[in-house]
């Protein structure tokens, strides 16, 4: 998609809203947040539980390390199959979204 | 001077059809903007939370008849009565109380989208809702069989609740070498592995109760197994060999719930003990209004989950149409309605403080089938936005290409995937709900 499109598509959508627009601060959305969220179904939101392995302030080197390794072994687990569904960059993303999150001090 | 580029002239002209578009209702909500979301399933509870933790400031209103969420998700295992009921019902409460989001019981009855407001149906009489954005989730349709078909006879216990209860029932009155028959929708429908799954849950109960000679026949409307084929070829040749008939190509013709028989093309069965006719599907009411393609779903823009004609009105889960590779369709379930609704809401949050959309957007499914009480296997798919191909690899446009799909290896189907089940239940349950 060119410039031209997203700016026009992005004016678009915000039609409607231009006055309601006010309330929201345009604040910096963090990189890889909406990305991370696609973890949540099965670590809890924000990688906090409850579910599998809690991700919420693990170390973001490890965990981008860990998600290679699942992206390229032979499938085993679920997680084998679901690290192949994205690109080196996005998992590099969600591992740094998710390593600055609060945890709950599970595993 | 300021030059008056292309941006300004879309947003002045923009704003001049917003002014005269909004009516007074939603020009009072200048400091908070207001999103209504339609139907508080898997999809709507997960777009109402999300904007809510995401938002700040956003007024969000769930719209929702019943009181309480009945998972699908879980329910074959109610219907065998592993479960009890009260495992997969699942309350508003924390949306309220802990995200703030106001829940209004009651059927959304119109969509007003040049006035921006939604009438509802409660109670206590007819509300009128304005909104800056509307989610439609509403789930599915059912096309009526031809026939003469009832669901309180023959229950397709597809939407859990009084439907599981009654199939329930049914199943536990079946003794040695009765027939326990049901169908596969055509594609699309609601969650692929699910009839298969139900299949072998209902095959392996009849087995651990002693019901010598009983069966379950699988008439699909469709020419194979849609989900997960490896671990269904294998359940229904040796797990359950004997204890299920598999009949691809079976194009319903019609139905007589009295009688509970069925004529297809591919066999007709009378007198059933149980008919379990799930039917074909179509996107909720509410949100085919807006315009359905050939399947009955509607189509939405990969980025907003918003609406050809009113990028305001989103629709996600079941109801919704994701444009994607030819024969990579994006599938219909409640974890990629859960995965739909952040992509949404994070649309719908960067609409509102007028920031581009993002492209970087991936969705996903995953889930786990029980194939007998105590084992299950597992399915992942995975999808990311970009170019989208036809059947000759051609590039078609822009969508949600499938990147990964796979079910778990043989010796992946097994205890250990029993037990993840319950943890991948709970972890979507509380993602969606609390």
């Amino acid at each position: 998609m060119n410039l031209k499109t997203m700016c026009s598509r992005s004016v678009m959508v915000g039609i409607p809203l231009l006055l309601a627009s006010l309330a929201v601060s345009a604040q910096t959305i963090p990189p890889g947040r909406m990305l991370a969220s696609q973890c949540a179904q099965c670590h809890g939101t924000n990688g906090a539980g409850p579910g599998f392995d809690e991700l919420a302030g693990k170390g973001a080197r490890d965990m981008y390390g860990d998600l290679l390794d699942m992206k390229s072994r032979p499938v085993e687990t679920i997680m084998d199959r679901q690290a192949r569904g994205y690109t080196d960059e996005q998992l590099r993303l969600i591992s740094e979204y998710l390593s600055a999150q609060p945890g709950n001090g599970g595993d | 001077m300021h030059h008056f580029n292309r941006r300004d002239f879309l947003r002045s002209a923009g704003a001049i059809a917003a002014f005269a578009a909004i009516p007074r209702a939603v020009s009072a909500a200048v400091t908070s903007p207001r999103v209504v979301v339609v139907g508080g399933g898997f999809g709507g509870a997960t777009v109402a939370k999300y904007l809510r933790m995401w938002g700040g400031n956003v007024q969000v209103t769930l719209v929702e008849p019943n009181a309480t969420h009945i998972s699908c998700i879980l329910s074959n295992l109610v219907v065998t009565g592993a479960l009890s009921m009260s495992r997969i019902v699942l309350a508003y409460d924390a949306l309220k109380t802990t995200h703030g989001v106001s829940i209004v019981q009651g059927m959304a009855q119109a969509i007003d989208p040049a006035g921006n407001r939604l009438t509802v149906q409660t109670a206590s009489g007819t509300q009128i809702l304005p909104y800056d954005h509307l989610v439609l989730s509403p789930g599915v349709d059912f096309m009526p069989a031809p026939g003469n078909w009832n669901p309180n006879l023959t229950p397709h216990a597809w939407q859990a609740g009084p439907q599981t209860t009654l199939l329930k029932n049914q199943l536990a009155s079946m003794r040695a070498n009765d027939t326990f028959v049901m169908t596969v929708p055509k594609s699309p429908y609601r969650c692929p592995p699910g009839p298969y799954e139900r299949a072998c849950v209902v095959a392996d109960y009849l087995r651990a109760k002693g019901r010598t000679g009983a069966k379950v026949v699988l008439l699909d409307a469709n020419a194979s197994i849609q989900a997960e084929p490896e671990a269904f070829s294998h359940a229904f040749s040796v797990t359950h060999a004997g204890r299920i008939q598999y009949v691809p190509n079976a194009t319903v013709l019609s139905v007589d719930s009295a009688t509970r028989s069925i004529a297809t093309s591919a066999m007709n069965i009378s007198n059933a003990k149980v008919l379990n006719y799930i039917p074909n599907q179509r996107a909720g009411t509410i949100a085919a209004g807006l315009g359905v393609n050939a399947s009955g779903f509607v189509p939405v823009n990969p980025l907003s989950y918003g609406t050809a004609s009113f990028p305001n009105i989103h629709v996600i889960g079941d109801s919704c149409a994701v444009p994607a590779s030819d024969g990579k369709a994006v599938p219909k379930s409640g974890h990629m309605a859960n995965s739909q609704a952040k992509v949404c809401a994070d649309a719908i949050l960067r609409s509102l403080s007028g920031q581009t959309l993002d492209t970087n957007v991936a969705t996903n499914s995953a889930c786990y089938s029980p194939i007998t009480a105590r084992t299950a296997s597992w399915l992942s798919a995975n999808f990311v936005y970009g170019d989208i191909y036809d059947v000759n690899g051609t590039v078609k446009g822009k969508g949600m290409h499938r990147t990964d799909l796979g079910e778990a290896p043989t010796s992946g189907v097994d205890g250990d995937s029993y037990v993840d089940m319950f943890t991948w239940a709970d972890s979507i349950f509380a993602d969606s709900f609390k």
